[in-house]
């Protein structure tokens, strides 16, 4: 909630006495008291528009009558409305009549046919005889990219495709052409559609002029079933409406209901058109048993047995230190609790850990101490009325685009001030009043974050005393800051300390604030220092500063959050609490019927490949996960499972890493399975079954039930409901969290109160190589992520090819042009790829996405952290 | 009255070198670099080109940064920004009320006939570019147009049709004088 609180107004709606916070226009003051006013160019997330003048009602002030349109006028103190009157009916039946007159009547074949609104106010309207003569258009469609087909003889020019384009998703790719009868919507020229492919334009559009290709089905989306859900991509975690028809997925839609999840309807081009892995032709569709590197189908049960013998064997043999797991990033908190179960509970092994936590451990931990210091953050669907954002080192188009949805909206409705913080001159049009870019040398993100925190004291933006009261180490941080002045700043970043120091006012004001962070900053090796001193920045504005800070940490699958809240990780049982803790392992053991639980001081999977390699680990159990392709170190990954004796691996497709499996086991998509997703944000949401489990395969929990009973000792749930409520005895933070359809954010209210800075270590320059001239950063492309949407072919048409960023400055001195291709050579490995000239590229640098299989980027590092030294030529 | 179909194909005219200095130069001048100035920026870069080339609109979404769709989306409201280049003459024939029913009609079908446009387009030679207009306000001559700089009143497809034969005369003359200065 902004700082700001308005008031409320009280008026009559139809003779009820009821009232609304002053602004809100008289349409969706009457929507809340359940009153709905014709309209069919009104959507809240957007600016008032009045195109559509159906939506009019009657007003009277004092006594005075007047007709007004409900979605521009505000309420006011005292007025009396009116909805529905024979007056106000003329009017809005006569707009909708002469819409009538060209709309098609082609309902059996759209799709938007029995969720149209001009169907509903057409017969709310009860707008059955109309006067005119019938004259309609006959264009034919335009089909011109991949995706969204533009059927404009359907089109009412209500605009709100145009706007929700330019103020949601900040691209503009559709604007009005021409003029008075000819008027269309489209792009320029009508060149084909190139954009973001969210596809807001189809969620918004009224009438089905604008189409989604990638739909199995045409027509009467109605009769589909609905199935709410949540997207199994970004962490960022928005609810999706999963539409079958006949046991088919047919379409993902967003879901603009009030109160849904926590993206508004909003939607990226992965989340709404990277269905297609469903029903797949390259699903694994039986288990496989690896014979000397031929796979060979086998029967559950006997790969069941198998690796139920197998794990016996080792146990007996090597101790059960001797197994480990990798927990999935994208299967659900049920699962990966079961997961760490059978390690903990029936293995006896605390070895479970998930890529990310491998990657960067003191993620978690940074995650911790924001709570430790009573940083508790807002749930996201606050974001929207946030007076600051700052968006550190993220491209959040590409990273998290829902988010920059939510933030665009409160640039329109809040205010709110947008900082970005990037080395990359990322893209992200809105329409703040503030927006402060500080684009600094790629390598300086701490040189940056300590800059923003020292001027906040130096310039006294915050209250030093109260501050300094508040935290014990408050003197050794102010120190530890010293060598961040404006001059040594301004070198190291690039950056005017007046730009740096605009935003420091911006963000230490009083105000509700919200900190973004990219995990481009994992790429940097600085990453611990740089979270910390961004923990330190919310803890001064926090403990020194008025109002609310609240911080996430990066995280990048749909349940990067979930996998570490079930305590797969070496370091944490569930719910963060210490895996040292005799306490916690006490209750644990009693909660799941054992004498006791302890483990080793050693924790040799916090350095698994390593064990790997050394052969300490005997047994390797991945579940959902793709090292070999997608962990950041793929060659010291892949050199691990080639060690490593025995390897499950469970996977909906054969990636590189199942390549490398003695046992592979096909799993089910989230479409085809139950349970919860925690956001970044720590909101638990639900994912429900929209399809059976196609073919052979079986959820990743019935596999672990499978497991267990041939273990000889049955989990004995008989639902996922008993596993959550398991979940919530032991993890307490999910206390009360476990959703009917509501997302919520679990609030961390057992953690110690532990306030203290988080010194940072000296800023070091990224290390150059003699001869390797360039640094490499990667991440995922706007329309890839993981290792399961190179398997959806819209993402795919729109997405083809792994394409490189280079800043045009570098090009000229290569002598490059966008479209040519380079070599991309690192000390040990070399990659092909065609490249863009872009600005958006930083000086230095080469940018290439990582999802491409046939670019293996992971493979360019040498096992060395931070920035991967590459030189760079024409090919 | 819908006019028939032009089917013979627009050749791809290969794209002109263009100044791109002289459009920074327009930019330059602006107060600030906000798209309010957009449509006087058009009209200043219409007056050099004589059109709006697509290298110059580039150089305009970037500087006052606009997208395509916005762009194109003014350009296409307002008739006289024109996005391909004009013929040497601007044929403007009157479609006002008296014009229209003393047979504009009639004259632009035989302009189509000889020449292949439609109105809003130019014909293979690059002589005329056929336009309508709502009213000159010369209604007692109609029907009446304007040809570059030129009014001509009363006329009638076959006059029209002389009145082009002219132009394209005095176009080839001054050609042919060019060619002989050189």
């Amino acid at each position: 909630m902004s700082t700001v609180v308005s008031k409320t107004v009280n008026f009559k709606l139809n003779g009820k006495d009821v009232s609304a916070p002053e602004g809100t226009v008289i349409i969706e003051a009457a929507k809340q008291h359940g009153v709905e006013v014709t309209n069919l160019c009104y959507n809240r997330k957007l600016k008032p528009f009045a195109a559509c003048r159906t939506c009019m009602v009657e007003m009277k002030t004092d006594g005075k009558k007047e007709l007004v349109y409900s979605c521009t006028q505000p309420v006011a103190e005292g007025i009396e409305v009116s909805t529905n009157t024979e007056e106000t009916n003329r009017y809005n039946k006569a707009n909708v009549e002469m819409l009538l007159v060209e709309h098609p009547l082609d309902c059996p074949i759209c799709d938007k046919s029995g969720v149209c609104p001009l169907q509903d106010n057409t017969e709310a309207l009860q707008l059955f005889d109309g006067r005119f003569e019938i004259q309609r258009r006959n264009e034919p469609s335009i089909k011109s990219n991949p995706i969204i087909e533009f059927y404009l003889n359907r089109c009412i020019i209500c605009g709100l495709c145009v706007r929700a384009c330019d103020e949601i998703q900040g691209v503009q790719a559709l604007d009005f052409h021409k003029r008075g009868m000819k008027t269309t919507i489209g792009t320029a020229n009508e060149e084909p559609l190139d954009c973001e492919f969210c596809g807001q334009c189809i969620t918004v559009c009224p009438t089905g002029a604008l189409l989604d290709m990638t739909s199995e089905n045409r027509g009467l989306a109605a009769l589909f079933t609905n199935t709410q859900s949540v997207c199994n991509y970004c962490s960022w975690g928005c609810t999706v409406k999963l539409e079958t028809k006949k046991g088919k997925l047919i379409r993902i839609e967003a879901d603009e209901g009030y109160d849904v999840g926590i993206n508004e309807g909003n939607l990226c081009a992965k989340g709404r058109f990277g269905h297609g892995i469903e029903h797949n032709v390259e699903r694994i569709k039986n288990p496989l048993l690896n014979h000397g590197g031929t796979f060979k189908e086998v029967s559950w049960e006997e790969a069941i047995k198998t690796i139920a013998e197998r794990i016996q064997s080792t146990l007996n043999r090597s101790g059960p230190e001797s197994l480990a797991g990798i927990g999935g990033e994208k299967l659900t908190n049920e699962e990966n609790y079961l997961f760490q179960k059978l390690f903990r509970g029936y293995f006896g092994s605390n070895q479970v850990t998930n890529l990310a936590n491998l990657r960067a451990p003191y993620v978690n931990r940074f995650m911790v101490d924001c709570f430790e210091n009573g940083i508790h953050s807002k749930p996201v669907t606050e974001l929207e009325k946030a007076d600051v954002v700052l968006i550190f080192n993220s491209d959040l188009p590409s990273e998290y685009p829902v988010a920059g949805n939510s933030i665009r909206k409160g640039a329109v409705f809040t205010g709110t001030d947008i900082l970005i913080a990037n080395p990359r001159n990322v893209v992200f049009n809105n329409e703040a009043g503030v927006d402060i870019r500080m684009n600094y040398t790629f390598g300086a993100d701490l040189a940056v974050a300590n800059r923003l925190s020292r001027i906040m004291l130096d310039n006294k933006l915050v209250d030093k005393t109260k501050a300094k009261s508040a935290v014990p180490n408050f003197d050794e941080w102010e120190k530890s800051l010293a060598p961040y002045t404006a001059d040594e700043a301004a070198k190291l970043t690039g950056l005017s300390d007046d730009i740096l120091t605009r935003a420091a006012k911006r963000f230490a004001r009083e105000a509700d604030r919200f900190i973004l962070i990219g995990n481009d900053i994992l790429d940097t090796g600085q990453g611990e220092d740089i979270l910390n001193a961004l923990l330190n920045l919310s803890i001064l504005v926090h403990a020194g500063g008025q109002g609310s800070v609240s911080i996430f940490p990066p995280r990048e699958h749909c349940n990067s959050q979930g996998v570490n809240d079930m305590g797969c990780t070496p370091d944490y049982l569930p719910g963060y609490r210490s895996a040292k803790d005799s306490t916690a392992l006490a209750a644990l053991a009693k909660e799941w019927g054992l004498n006791s639980l302890s483990f080793g001081d050693d924790n040799p999977a916090r350095e698994l490949w390593d064990n790997c390699v050394n052969g300490n680990f005997k047994f390797l159990y991945i579940a959902g996960e793709d090292p070999v392709g997608s962990y950041y170190k793929g060659s010291q990954a892949k050199a691990a499972l080639n060690a490593t004796p025995f390897l499950v691996v469970q996977d909906v497709f054969m990636t590189e890493t199942a390549k490398m499996a003695d046992i592979v086991l096909p799993t089910v998509t989230f479409a085809e399975k139950e349970g919860t997703c925690t956001n970044m944000s720590r909101h638990v949401q639900k994912i429900s079954p929209a399809i059976p489990p196609q073919g052979n395969s079986k959820t990743d929990l019935d596999i672990f039930f499978d497991l267990a009973n041939a273990l000889g000792k049955p989990f004995g749930y008989s639902s996922v409901q008993e596993i959550q409520e398991e979940i919530a005895r032991t993890a307490a933070v999910y206390k009360g969290t476990f959703p009917g359809s509501r997302s919520k954010q679990w609030t961390p209210e057992d953690f110690e109160s532990k306030p203290g800075f988080r010194i940072c270590g000296p800023f070091a320059k990224p290390a150059s190589k003699k001869d390797y001239t360039f640094k490499l950063l990667t991440n995922n492309h706007m329309f890839h992520i993981g290792n399961y949407s190179q398997y959806a072919k819209a993402l795919v048409d729109v997405g083809p090819d792994c394409v490189a960023e280079i800043n045009p400055k570098d090009a000229e001195g290569l002598n490059l042009e966008s479209g040519d291709r380079i070599v991309i050579e690192s000390e040990s490995h070399k990659v092909e790829v065609p490249v863009n000239v872009s600005a958006v590229a930083a000086r230095g640098m080469v940018y290439v996405p990582k999802n491409w299989a046939e670019v293996q980027v992971n493979l360019l590092r040498n096992g060395e952290e931070g920035l991967v030294s590459i030189k760079v030529a024409k090919a | 009255m819908p006019m028939e179909t032009n089917d013979t194909a627009v050749e791809e005219e290969e794209e002109k070198e263009i100044d791109l200095a002289l459009t920074r130069e327009i930019l330059d001048k602006l107060p600030a670099k906000s798209r309010r100035y957009l449509i006087p920026t058009l009209q200043k870069i219409q007056g050099i080109y004589r059109y709006l080339p697509e290298k110059a609109m580039q150089v305009v979404i970037d500087e006052l940064q606009l997208t395509r769709a916005e762009i194109y989306g003014v350009i296409s409201f307002y008739p006289p920004l024109l996005t391909t280049e004009p013929g040497k003459y601007i044929f403007k024939l009157c479609y006002g009320t008296a014009c229209f029913v003393k047979g504009a009609t009639i004259i632009a079908a035989k302009i189509h006939d000889e020449y292949h446009i439609r109105p809003g387009e130019t014909d293979k030679s690059k002589l005329f570019t056929l336009q309508t207009a709502s009213c000159l306000g010369n209604c007692g001559a109609a029907p009446m147009a304007i040809i570059g700089e030129d009014t001509h009143n009363t006329i009638d497809p076959e006059k029209t049709s002389e009145l082009l034969a002219c132009y394209r005369d005095r176009r080839d003359e001054e050609e042919t004088a060019e060619v002989a200065a050189e």
